[in-house]
């Protein structure tokens, strides 16, 4: 059924679900506001570039500079201030919250019925989302080791020594555009596909379609094996004969390895490629060394994987790309 | 301060109106946060101040009122009387008071003056004592250490006491002196004290009697105590009232481990009788709030309930369901929402709270829409497929019991093939002592067998009492060849409601070729004779006066539409005529409980003439004859109905049956039917049979062991709502769209309430927009006949049967007679006593009703049983429920009131059945148990003389009414025979009877006042024979004693007097 409204307001009106309606909005905002003001940078950059005589008196990085400003200005009260209004915005926004909406606490646990969806926290909810498309193994536990990994790496492996204090774009497009991808492509969305468009039996309800319990929905994933037609038979020649029987099993799993190492390359050239898309990003390329460029590749085609696989299963309905008796890729 | 310029937009840009409206706008949320805090988050504050204010003004207007009453009360003269003589002994009393307050005045001072120097004295003495008890007898050091006390009892206390002149003398003792002055004051101070009550007690007395005569004129409170109520509502503390109760066993239930938190009263407050004791009653029109919707203040409704459920035990939230702990919000507390498991009940449901601790009982106090629930469950057949822990499941017993004898011969076979077994080995035995250990085995083997013979009689026992028990709801379908016109099966499948609109049956959803799949099934495994005997017609005039005389309405009912006359129990025979054949329906009045054939449970069928001509049997199947000729066992003998035999000649059979024939209408015919024949669709109309459940209510050949087909309902109300199946409504019910699209008055309806009542009005309502291309695939419950009562009823039931959320020992479990009276309630609603008996106060028979008991036929009427438990000796009540024509030979009659035309039936229950009722009416009657008969005093031979004046006395003609035994005399009698009295009756019962009978049975025709009291006896009150005035004792208590011991002879002797003083009277 579509159409549904009422479902539509059923879900943005749920308490639980109110930080991430608001985040619908607040993340766009923000990063049009920091692109705003790191245009706005840069174009003060440019503007210093063709004017080294303002470039040694001037040290202010918001605003292009006029001439009769002072050089600087002081934290109290011109930062303050803001920060004091802020708070102030901030402390009304959430005490109106906290008065309008209560915790949205539910009925006691009960073990012979699971509530249906069980949805995680919001925060969460992209890496239940990520279950959909990975080994649990693998979207529980490789792959949130390895964000927290990314997050803590990323000073070690910055090789570009422009941009801190202020906003920039032309000087940390690379830095931006991983962050962007990263952050409001995989994690954000996935979130706001986990919050809207999950529903029942974790089905795909697009927005105005009824959440209905009863729906059944034909959805057959299939491994890349089972697709190209490996069965191990051609395997089984070749195998000892104690080793015959799980032929099936040792075909996939060394059938698996070729798709993947074909991504690995692709992929870390595709990265290759764009790190070195740019004269001034080529510079910063040559500044890194074999464990950083290492580093980075190996984060980056993980990353990648992620969008990978989900539009395998999306548009191929493929389930696995590497099968193993231990775990699936 | 650096300087500024004005277009540096950091420095020159102003906060001052951003900072202004941030400033404003969280003072505002200040304020909000701070309103939400008293007022928004605690609804209850707003309540409290307002009933604080209306209770108030109505507490003011109440005072006048009662202060009025009071006055003139204290007015009448009867109070001032009491008053006066309170006055005048209270005068007397003073001048005594006077003195003894004088006299224990001295004592106290002299005891004040002398207590210092005793104790201190008697301190030094007893710490002497000790010191002394160290050493042995006969020491030295213990003699000395006597010297010591001797010394320190010798040495002298000065004291100073004031003497009664008010001057202080000082006076000089030795520690005994002091002791003996010190004991003396004590013992006249406790003589004074005693003595000031003794002259204290009459004015007492007289206070008392004045306050009770007050208390007993006065109605509602006094001013005094609506002042008190007035202070404690002027000065109301805001506050949260709860409720804790802390069961000593928590175990699991939604107490939760803190105990239970109730905190209704916050805005309940007229339920917390600290404001509004429980003797008043307060509803809202009291108050000025009639027609506010929003006004929680009424008092508890019923304070009956109150006093045996105190809230101090159980709270609100246990019986009434809500959340008792939130106070938030209306919403919250009531638990109205998702994530609340126990919702309050809505006020047409709240009985529903009853069930979860009288779920085992068929009648509950107070809640009549409970039991009607429970009644409906019974009686229109959902416990036919739907079981239900507690109700009738002879079915599965029967099953049960027979599987253990199976078990049991199985054993006593093996056993039997062992003992020669074990014979041989013993003769081939190398050595004695082993031949002498296998023959004993041999011998305990047979033994054994012995045991297990016996504990298989038990079971047959048992399977005979429970085949008496079962009862199914609707009649066999194994007579339906000899009951049933072919044609009409088919069309009554089709049409149920619509040929019987007061039926019990359920319309089933099927399709023309499914109905004719069934009736050819039905009609063909009917059993097939023998072939009923050929009956001659009857007179259908006579008929109709019997059916309505003998008692046949009190459970059936004729006529249609507004004209229904006749009980609802059974059957509405308005068509009858149009669908039974009528040698059937003369066998089944006759006797309703006589089958064609036997059936045996261990062959699984019907028994023919044949089984018994094998063994060279008779054809006779009965009570008495109820053993299988092929393997032994229990037969069920009896048709499965609850319909009684009234034990009618064959001729007054026929004319009843002739009349039942008569009632048709003119131009009702039926399509023939010749399918019905066809064996092809035998197999499919049993499938279809199978499916249906048609076994849960009907006795239908080859299906006698089919199990129940529904969901057990024990905890249907707390059975999680993802488990009920809403189907394609649930989205509908959680919008609050009804099945027929219109909006829900009280919105969703995805909760129990909301699927049993939709369920109920139309079981196949979820089957809506299902693709079921096959029709077994639908919904199999069939459409009961019901009306919206109804609906609620079992909807209340449905709620409230829960798993238990509440310690065990909250469960209504009594183990006294209040357990009696609750087993015997599944006993007289089983057999619709009710029907023609008054069993508890305030119901009224069927019969009672009926047109023809009116006016002066009310004496027509069966006797009313509430006093039945204390009236009649229960080893009577046994035998007379076993056979109530208390005859073995003349059963055409009733065995107490044979003048009654309305007929008490043998109803054939189990000696089970019949123990629970015996039971019953002694517990309902408080009766205690057992009951031995009181030994009466022999009459003397004056005694007699005298008793037999009064009992002929013109005055108190007692056999003019009491039936003799001669049917002449009987003729007009409209009381038992007396002979009975000396086994039935209770001589205590009779005494009391006697003296006031329509103080027990109002309107009875047996008169009252015949004896009044002198002195510590009673008298008769009317004109006493000469011999009887010279008889000092008690006249009621004589004639007691007189009638339990009436012989047959004497009554004779009696009935010649009495004819004769009439003669010679006229």
């Amino acid at each position: 059924m579509w159409g549904d409204w009422h479902q539509v307001w059923e879900i943005v009106s749920q308490p639980d679900n109110v930080p991430i309606v608001a985040l619908l909005f607040l993340v766009p905002f923000y990063v049009w506001y920091a692109c705003r003001q790191a245009f706005a940078t840069d174009r003060l950059i440019a503007q210093l570039e063709t004017d080294p005589q303002l470039a040694k008196t001037h040290h202010r990085k918001v605003f292009p500079w006029k001439a009769g400003w002072d050089r600087e200005v002081h934290v109290w009260p011109y930062l303050m201030r803001i920060e004091f209004l802020a708070a102030i915005i901030v402390t009304i926004i959430l005490m109106v919250w906290s008065i309008t909406l209560n915790a949205p606490l539910e009925e006691p646990a009960n073990p012979n019925l699971t509530m249906n969806p069980a949805k995680a926290p919001w925060y969460f909810l992209g890496l239940q989302e990520m279950l959909v498309y990975f080994d649990p193994w693998i979207a529980g536990v490789v792959m949130p080791t390895l964000i927290i990994i990314g997050l803590m790496v990323i000073p070690y492996v910055d090789a570009n020594p422009l941009g801190n204090g202020y906003y920039t774009y032309r000087q940390r497009r690379f830095a931006i555009w991983t962050f962007l991808f990263g952050f409001l492509f995989l994690w954000v969305i996935m979130i706001v596909i986990g919050t809207f468009i999950r529903g029942p039996g974790w089905m795909w309800f697009w927005p105005t379609q009824t959440w209905d319990h009863n729906r059944l929905e034909f959805a057959v994933n299939r491994n890349l094996d089972q697709i190209v037609g490996i069965d191990g038979s051609w395997l089984a020649h070749l195998l000892p004969q104690t080793l015959k029987a799980s032929s099936p099993i040792i075909a996939r799993a060394i059938f698996g390895i070729f798709p993947l190492v074909l991504y690995v390359i692709l992929a870390a050239y595709l990265i290759h490629l764009i790190c070195n898309l740019t004269a001034f990003s080529r510079k910063i390329y040559k500044r890194m060394t074999l464990l950083q460029i290492v580093t980075v590749q190996v984060l980056l085609v993980l990353m990648l994987s992620l969008p990978v696989k989900i539009l395998l299963r999306l548009l191929f309905r493929i389930k696995y790309i590497w099968v193993t008796p231990w775990f699936s890729i | 301060m650096p300087e500024t310029h004005s277009d540096d937009p950091i420095q020159s840009r102003s906060f001052t109106v951003p900072l202004l409206v941030s400033v404003f706008l969280l003072l505002l949320t200040v304020a909000w946060s701070l309103y939400d805090e008293f007022y928004g988050l605690r609804p209850w504050r707003s309540y409290q101040h307002e009933f604080a204010k209306v209770y108030a003004q109505y507490l003011n207007n109440q005072i006048p009122r009662q202060q009025n009453r009071e006055k003139l009360i204290r007015e009448s003269a009867e109070y001032k009387k009491l008053d006066e003589q309170v006055r005048a002994a209270e005068e007397a009393a003073r001048p005594r008071l006077r003195e003894i307050g004088k006299e224990s005045d001295y004592i106290d001072r002299r005891l004040a003056a002398l207590t210092d120097r005793f104790q201190e004295a008697r301190g030094k003495v007893t710490a002497l004592v000790y010191t002394m008890e160290l050493y042995p007898v006969g020491t030295n050091s213990r003699k000395s250490k006597f010297a010591e006390v001797e010394q320190a009892k010798k040495e002298i206390y000065a004291v100073e006491l004031p003497t009664p002149d008010g001057r202080v003398e000082t006076k000089k003792f030795v520690y005994d002196q002091l002791e003996a002055e010190f004991n003396n004051l004590k013992a006249r101070k406790a003589q004074l004290v005693a003595e000031q009550g003794e002259v204290l007690r009459p004015p007492k007395e007289l206070r008392e009697q004045r306050d009770n005569y007050f208390k007993e004129k006065m109605e509602g409170l006094t001013a005094d105590q609506l002042k008190g109520l007035l202070n404690a509502a002027e000065h109301l503390d805001i506050s949260i009232r709860q409720i804790n109760v802390n069961p000593t066993d928590p175990g699991i239930n939604n107490f939760g481990s803190g105990g239970l938190v109730d905190r209704c009263q916050s805005c309940h407050l007229g339920t917390d009788p600290k404001l509004v004791p429980l003797a008043m009653t307060l509803i809202k029109a009291d108050l000025g709030l009639a027609k506010s919707k929003d006004a929680p203040f009424a008092s508890h409704p019923e304070t009956e309930l109150l006093k045996i459920h105190t809230t101090e035990k159980f709270g609100c939230s246990p019986c009434h369901g809500g959340n008792g702990r939130a106070l938030d919000s209306v919403r919250r507390a009531h638990g109205r929402y998702e994530h609340w498991l126990w919702p309050l009940y809505y006020a047409e449901n709240y009985q529903a709270g009853c069930q979860q601790c009288h779920a085992a009982d068929m009648l509950t106090e107070h809640a009549p829409v409970l039991n009607r629930g429970k009644d409906l469950y019974r009686s229109r057949g959902c416990i036919g497929c739907h079981k239900f822990e507690g109700f009738d499941d002879q079915s599965e017993q029967i099953l049960a019991s027979r599987q253990a004898i199976r078990q049991l011969e199985q054993e006593k076979k093996d056993d039997e093939l062992e003992i020669p077994r074990l014979n041989k080995a013993a003769d081939a035995a190398p050595d004695n002592e082993t031949a002498r250990k296998l023959n004993a085995r041999a011998t305990n083997l047979t033994v054994t067998i012995s045991n297990i013979d016996a504990r298989i009689e038990q079971l047959e026992q048992k399977t005979r009492s429970l085949f008496r028990e079962e009862k199914k709801v609707g009649p066999s379908l194994k007579e339906v060849r000899m009951k049933l016109l072919k044609e009409w099966i088919p069309y009554w499948l089709g049409h149920t409601h619509e040929f019987r609109p007061a039926t019990k049956m359920p319309q089933f959803r099927l399709e023309q070729d499914q109905i004719q799949a069934i009736a050819a099934f039905i009609w063909q495994s009917g059993v097939p004779g023998p072939a009923l005997a050929k009956q001659p017609p009857g007179d259908a005039g006579r008929g109709k006066q019997l059916f309505e005389a003998r008692g046949c309405m009190a459970c059936h009912a004729v006529g249609e539409g507004s004209n229904v006359i006749g009980g609802d129990f059974a059957a509405n025979l308005s068509h009858v005529g149009e669908k039974a054949g009528y040698d059937y329906l003369v066998r089944w009045v006759h006797n309703p409980r006589e089958r064609t054939r036997p059936f045996c449970p261990f062959e699984k069928r019907d028994l023919g003439p044949e089984d018994y001509a094998k063994h060279g049997l008779a054809y006779v199947f009965d009570l008495e004859h109820s053993r299988c000729p092929n393997d032994g066992h229990e037969l069920q003998v009896q048709q499965p109905t609850v319909m009684p035999s009234l034990r009618l000649t064959w001729e007054e059979a026929r004319d009843i049956a002739s009349y039942l024939i008569t009632l048709k209408r003119k131009d009702a015919s039926y399509e023939l039917a010749p399918d019905l024949d066809d064996p092809r669709l035998k197999e499919r109309g049993r499938a279809l049979v199978k499916n249906y459940g048609c076994a849960g209510c009907h006795e239908i050949s080859g299906l006698e062991d089919e199990p129940r087909l529904g969901t057990e309902l024990t905890t249907e109300g707390s059975k999680p709502i993802e488990r009920l199946d809403f189907a394609r409504l649930t989205e509908d019910a959680k919008r609050g769209v009804l099945p027929d699209g219109k909006e829900s008055p009280r919105g969703p309806w995805y909760d129990q309430k909301g699927f049993f009542e939709q369920k109920l009005a139309s079981p196949a309502v979820y089957d809506k927009d299902k693709y079921k291309p096959d029709p077994l695939d639908r919904l199999k419950m069939p459409k009961p006949n019901v009306t919206a009562d109804d609906i609620n009823a079992l909807t209340t039931f449905l709620l409230g049967s829960v798993d238990p959320q509440l310690p065990q020992d909250y469960m209504y479990k009594p183990g006294d007679a209040r357990h009696d009276v609750q087993a015997g309630w599944w006993i007289v609603t089983k057999y619709n006593c009710m029907g023609c008996h008054q069993v508890h106060i305030g119901q009224q028979s069927v019969l009672q009703n009926l047109p023809q008991y009116q006016g002066d036929n009310k004496i027509k009427l069966p006797p009313p049983l509430i006093p039945e438990g204390a009236r009649v000796d229960p080893n009577w009540l046994a035998h007379f429920l076993d056979n109530p024509a208390m005859s073995k030979t003349d059963l055409n009659r009733n065995g107490v009131r044979s003048y009654l035309e309305v007929r008490m039936p043998t109803f054939s229950f189990s000696d089970d059945e019949i123990q629970k009722l015996v039971r019953f009416f002694a517990a309902a009657s408080s009766q205690a148990q057992p009951y031995l008969p009181p030994k009466l005093e022999p009459l003397t031979d004056t005694e007699r003389t005298v008793a037999r004046q009064l009992f002929t006395s013109p005055a108190a003609p007692c056999l003019k009414c009491h039936a003799t035994g001669d049917p002449a005399h009987d003729k007009d009698a409209t009381a038992p025979n007396f002979l009975l009295a000396r086994e039935r009756l209770k001589p205590a019962w009779t005494l009391r009877w006697i003296l006031d009978p329509a103080r027990i049975v109002p309107g009875t025709a047996m008169p009252s006042g015949l004896f009044r009291k002198e002195g510590d006896h009673w008298i008769f009150s009317g004109p006493l024979p000469p011999s009887v005035q010279g008889y000092a004792k008690d006249h009621a208590d004589l004639l007691v004693r007189y009638m339990f011991q009436l012989t047959p002879e004497e009554q004779l002797m009696l009935t010649g007097r009495t004819a004769a003083t009439a003669g010679s009277g006229e």
